[in-house]
């Protein structure tokens, strides 16, 4: 009661009707087991069903029924889902309209800072969020998702974009993007249908300066087109391109496909059908994704949406996340869920960075989208 | 009298109005945006209601695009090429020869349309790959030692698949004509001593020929505008077709101008198309009841 009082204070600006108890932090007696803790959690933040509907547009593995189920059942909310197939693509459809429709997105690191400068994201009321300072301090502190003292991004995940191989038919272990331009496994390679791509020639090339990493993004003119001849070089070698994570993982299976560039889903989902898939990242480093949970500038169902938040900074959920998609995730609590083997394969994002740029928005992304279809077109 | 006049000509109005808003609404509105937002200019990832034509420049002025649309037409012509030639000698079977069960068998062959396209695409994935059954019978025969990758994730992939999508869409009209041929005609050139051989050539060919444009148009129209089969089965080169170009710009790039523009194109050239079909079906047709014309049936993508 004393949390509903509370809510309807901080509730501030936004629809205020009947909100449910979540200013106050819900304590649970952590049993050490995620599912169990996450039905526990649930029947306190809704003791009573919310109702209506949560539209969401995300990455894929973020709305796996492992951990939207028991929300959808205890708050009564139906969660419908649409996975991007790229940043671009989930800017181009809120663009379009979408942020009308969408109540909650999860952009990386490039596509919050677009989203939030054109208007399409709604600041979080961090006091209706009581878990919030549970997440990463540094995760927290990156500037892509703060805007004139606001805060639009409540951290869920973040990872690279490591170098996938079959273990017993890439040999020896590759060090180097190099691999990609080997003759030996030509036409045996897939790379993902997207300008991130062009990103990982331009590190081969060297064109990525630690000190500056927004660099990656704006590439000059003369360095672009060494980058577009690079690529299409690599063309050639490319067995198919993949537009989502189901497309990659079954280009391996189907022994289409030796290695590539991907997410670590995809070796995540590998290993779990005991594929011998093995992940690196290669000498001249990597990009990286830090994605955030936003809430859309038309988001309707706040009560809901906030509920959402709540739960998915939980330990628990996180450690769900985890086991889903293999990817490092935003609450350190979530370690004290996972065996020590698991756990290794967690780090604080500020230890992170040395061989990683996190994906940035350029000035240029109409350019880097044309070159990318010209590669990708006939000759 | 002028009152029975009156009434009949609200009648036709009233019943006119229908289709007459449905074209009006639903097609030509449409097509007056999109030709108007293929002038205006992108500025920083923003629409700005400015006239230019720089989209039409930079359309025509890089090669991505042109040879895009190249290479979309050339993988439509194979794709007429091949459905007609499946369809033709199929259609031709169907009309005459066929006695018994006419309507079944023209059911089965149909019958693909029923399918889903993505579950036919994937069909597809599985007949053609390296580890597919194509590949393992041609080994297994001894014909090949190392799977042939040029059958999956190739133009020939896309070409095959698509043939075998839109070959029921070039049966359908071709069938339509040859069994409206009354067999009086040909009876008629046979009663002239002309063989098997002439009365096909001078007579079911010409009579046939409304059939096989509206065929090849609906082939050539309908695998120039696709989108799936390049991304599903395409591989390096074969990937982007115009459409998914047209979807990238409007869907990834977010730069609406340049993808109208490109749309706008595509629809002048499928217009140009039409229209050349539908003289070669009036110089064809012999003004009968055997008619399927394009127009009959064809809606512009």
């Amino acid at each position: 009661m004393l949390g509903a009082l509370l809510a309807g204070c901080g509730g501030g600006g936004s629809h205020s009707n009947a909100p449910h108890g979540l200013a106050s932090k819900i304590a649970i007696t952590a049993t050490g087991d995620a599912r169990a803790d996450a039905a526990t959690y649930l029947k306190q933040l809704c003791p009573k069903p919310i109702g209506g509907e949560l539209n969401f547009m995300v990455w894929e593995g973020y709305t796996d029924s492992v951990f939207t189920a028991p929300f959808e059942r205890a708050c009564g909310v139906k969660i419908n889902a649409t996975y991007m197939g790229s940043s671009d693509d989930l800017v181009a459809k809120l663009r379009a309209g979408g942020s009308q429709t969408i109540d909650l997105v999860s952009p990386s690191s490039d596509a919050i800072t677009e989203i939030i400068q054109a208007g399409l994201a709604a600041a979080l009321d961090t006091t209706r969020l009581p878990s919030f300072g549970d997440l990463m301090a540094g995760f927290r502190a990156l500037p892509v998702a703060r805007s004139g003292g606001k805060t639009y991004g409540e951290p869920w995940a973040f990872g690279p974009n490591p170098l996938i191989y079959d273990s017993t038919k890439v040999t020896p272990r590759p060090v180097s993007w190099a691999v990609f331009w080997d003759d030996r496994y030509k036409g045996r390679i897939s790379v993902q249908d997207d300008i991130a791509t062009l990103y990982m020639v331009a590190q081969y090339l060297g064109l990525d300066d630690p000190k500056d990493p927004a660099k990656l993004y704006n590439l000059s003119d003369a360095d672009l087109d060494k980058v577009k001849a690079k690529a299409m070089e690599l063309r050639p070698r490319v067995r198919k391109y993949w537009s989502t994570a189901g497309d990659m993982t079954q280009l391996f299976q189907s022994g289409e496909i030796v290695l590539g560039e991907g997410w670590p889903l995809m070796t995540h989902q590998l290993r779990a059908v005991k594929f011998p898939a093995a992940e690196v990242i290669p000498n001249e480093g990597t990009t990286a994704w830090a994605d955030h949970w936003v809430l859309t500038s038309g988001a309707q169902n706040l009560d809901a949406a906030y509920a959402w938040l709540e739960y998915a900074a939980q330990p628990f959920t996180q450690k769900m996340l985890a086991d889903v998609t293999g990817y490092i995730v935003a609450n350190p609590g979530a370690r004290a869920y996972m065996t020590p083997e698991q756990a290794t394969g967690q780090h604080d994002i500020s230890e992170y960075g040395a061989h990683v740029n996190f994906w940035q928005w350029g000035s240029k992304r109409d350019k880097y989208q044309e070159i990318w279809n010209a590669v990708k077109a006939a000759q | 009298m002028d009152r029975v006049r009156t009434n009949r000509r609200v009648k036709t109005l009233v019943a006119s109005a229908i289709p007459v808003t449905w074209v009006v609404v639903l097609l030509l509105v449409p097509y007056a945006l999109l030709l108007i937002q293929s002038f205006w200019r992108l500025r920083n990832g923003t629409l700005t209601h400015e006239l230019t034509t720089e989209n039409y420049r930079r359309l025509f002025g890089t090669s991505l695009y042109p040879a895009t649309i190249l290479y979309s037409a050339g993988v439509a012509l194979r794709v007429t090429v091949f459905s007609l030639l499946l369809a033709f000698p199929v259609a031709y079977v169907l009309a005459f020869k066929v006695r018994k069960h006419k309507t079944l068998l023209y059911m089965a062959v149909i019958i693909p349309l029923w399918v889903s396209y993505v579950v036919r695409a994937y069909a597809w994935k599985i007949i053609l790959g390296q580890q597919g059954i194509l590949n393992g019978l041609l080994m297994s025969m001894g014909i090949i030692r190392t799977p042939l990758t040029v059958l999956l994730y190739s133009t020939a992939a896309v070409v095959l698949a698509l043939t075998h999508i839109y070959t029921p869409f070039t049966l359908m009209p071709i069938y339509a004509v040859l069994d409206a041929i009354p067999p009086a005609l040909k009876e008629a050139s046979q009663d002239l001593y002309a063989n098997r051989w002439r009365t096909f050539i001078h007579v079911i060919l010409p009579l046939s020929l409304p059939g096989v444009v509206a065929g090849c148009t609906f082939a050539f129209v309908l695998s120039m505008g696709d989108f799936l089969a390049p991304q599903l089965l395409g591989g390096n080169d074969s990937a982007l077709m115009v459409s998914n170009l047209v979807w990238s710009l409007f869907g990834v790039a977010y730069n609406w101008p340049l993808g109208a523009a490109v749309s706008v194109v595509m629809l002048a050239l499928t217009l140009v198309l039409l229209w050349v079909a539908g003289r070669v079906e009036a110089r064809g047709s012999y003004g009968g009841e055997a008619r399927a014309s394009v127009t009959d049936y064809a809606a512009p993508v």
